[in-house]
């Protein structure tokens, strides 16, 4: 009997982390925009592909992780990437799959300091539920102000990292993940317009 | 493609971890973010900040353009697109409206950069206050503080003595209303090129371990007083003897044999463009 061997994820670690990069990369760069990283995502199995495409894309054994409310998402990245699962207020990156889960995470991630803000934490949210509310962004990325379709969740944790009152340079990035694999990013010197 | 190499030369957790260093970049604009710089098969010094950053960005689908001062085919453009053609095989073009990927030392070209393209500058110095400063631990506090005193009076001392700002090239600007930010040997010519532009800005500087970026959009102001404003080179009177453009940064060149002084556009593809719209 002849059997053959098959990988378990069909994601690409040289060019389809790449694509994801630049996607990500994109996003950073322009707040409002909406970017897919469906297709990538797909070639991953799981829980929630999207997240597994950005954690293959940005997470290796030099950086730490933090995922709450999901311990099977969390063993399959750290497989995936060999990356430290560390507690939430040393994490470089957190994994939000739960809104509840949102308030804590926002007040316990590392903000950086004055010296090192790029020692902050990333949070990566996934946007779950209809996109019923409007959100209207300025700041570098954005031309002016422009207003996307979003949902309550993405409003949310806006309104909570404005609650922290960081002193810029110190801050949050966000970056959010529908189920459907689009993504958009919310730098911390991006702000709402209220 | 050279196959005993990985894709774009680099392992891919030194990809990662400039990928990294990049997006913080774009998130903090104007900050420098550490990052490991690899040994590249070039001396630090000759753009391996910039080659680290490109080959972390490039994809197959990318199309490169590399310059120097300006041109596309001096030796250090040359070798840069010789080195980053043979570790992806990715399509390279002189046509800066063609490009994805722009890697440039000295100089952003003519043409306004478009969205979704990316210029990559090359950095010897990417510390703006270490002239007046060498501990970069000092630097470092004066950017979280934004202690950016001494600067201003260098500033006001090369006013006092010679009746103008004597910077040519990395002047300082300020990004994002918090970060200063030295914008790579351009010379101030091209400052306002960045302000509020379409497309990203990453800056590499290999030697000096940093990236930082100026995302579009981004307010970039180049030091100037009140009563002073800043003041770009200017070419008054004269042209390009090649092309006739008055509105491009100029070179100066001289012949020996006549002692008459030329002047050439720096930017070689726009020359070439303009002279075949002429044609």
């Amino acid at each position: 009997m002849i059997s053959t061997l098959s990988k378990k994820h069909k994601f690409d670690a040289v060019f389809d982390s790449q694509k994801v990069f630049r996607c990500l990369l994109e996003a950073m760069s322009h707040p409002v925009r909406t970017v897919s990283i469906k297709s990538y995502a797909d070639k991953l199995s799981g829980g929630r592909p999207a997240f597994l495409a950005l954690a293959a894309t940005l997470l290796d054994n030099e950086v730490g992780f933090c995922i709450r409310e999901n311990d099977s998402l969390s063993d399959e990245i750290t497989l995936l990437t060999l990356a430290k699962r560390v507690p939430l207020e040393a994490a470089d990156y957190i994994f939000v799959c739960d809104p509840i889960e949102l308030k804590d995470a926002i007040e316990s991630a590392k903000c950086g300091t004055p010296a090192d803000p790029h020692e902050s934490a990333t949070l990566i949210v996934r946007a779950c539920g209809k996109p019923a509310c409007r959100l209207t962004l300025f700041g570098p990325g954005v031309d002016g102000s422009a207003t996307l379709r979003t949902t309550q969740t993405v409003k949310d944790a806006i309104a909570l990292r404005d609650a922290q009152n960081h002193d810029y340079p110190q801050g949050l990035d966000f970056i959010f993940v529908s189920d459907a694999g689009e993504l958009f990013a919310v730098p911390r010197l991006v702000g709402e317009v209220r | 493609m050279y196959s005993d190499y990985n894709f774009a030369f680099l392992d891919e957790g030194s990809k990662r971890e400039i990928r990294r260093a990049s997006l913080k970049a774009v998130a903090i604009p104007g900050y420098q973010v550490p990052f490991g710089s690899r040994e590249l098969p070039i001396g630090r010094g000759w753009g391996t900040g910039g080659i680290q950053l490109t080959l972390s960005l490039i994809g197959p689908d990318d199309v490169l353009k590399v310059i120097d001062q300006g041109s596309d085919e001096s030796v250090n453009a040359v070798n840069i697109k010789k080195f980053i053609g043979l570790c992806t095989d990715v399509r390279t073009t002189a046509n800066s409206r063609e490009a994805t990927l722009i890697q440039t030392r000295h100089r952003i070209p003519e043409i306004p950069l478009s969205d979704g393209q990316i210029l990559v500058l090359q950095v010897p110095i990417p510390e703006p206050l270490r002239i007046v400063e060498p501990r970069e631990e000092v630097t470092k506090k004066m950017h979280a503080e934004k202690d950016y005193a001494p600067i201003w009076l260098q500033l006001y001392e090369s006013l006092v003595k010679y009746k103008k700002v004597t910077l040519a090239s990395e002047y300082p600007c300020m990004v994002a209303g918090h970060y200063m930010m030295n914008p790579s040997p351009i010379p101030k010519f091209d400052n306002p090129k960045l302000h509020k532009a379409d497309c990203l800005y990453l800056f590499g500087a290999g030697r000096e371990k940093k990236i930082y970026a100026v995302p579009p959009h981004t307010e970039v102001v180049s030091l100037a007083f009140d009563d002073i404003p800043f003041e770009p080179e200017h070419f008054e009177g004269k042209k390009c003897r090649l092309c006739g453009s008055a509105d491009t940064y100029l070179d100066e060149m001289f012949d020996a044999l006549t002692g008459e002084k030329l002047y050439q556009c720096s930017d070689t593809s726009y020359c070439k463009e303009v002279r075949g719209a002429c044609v």
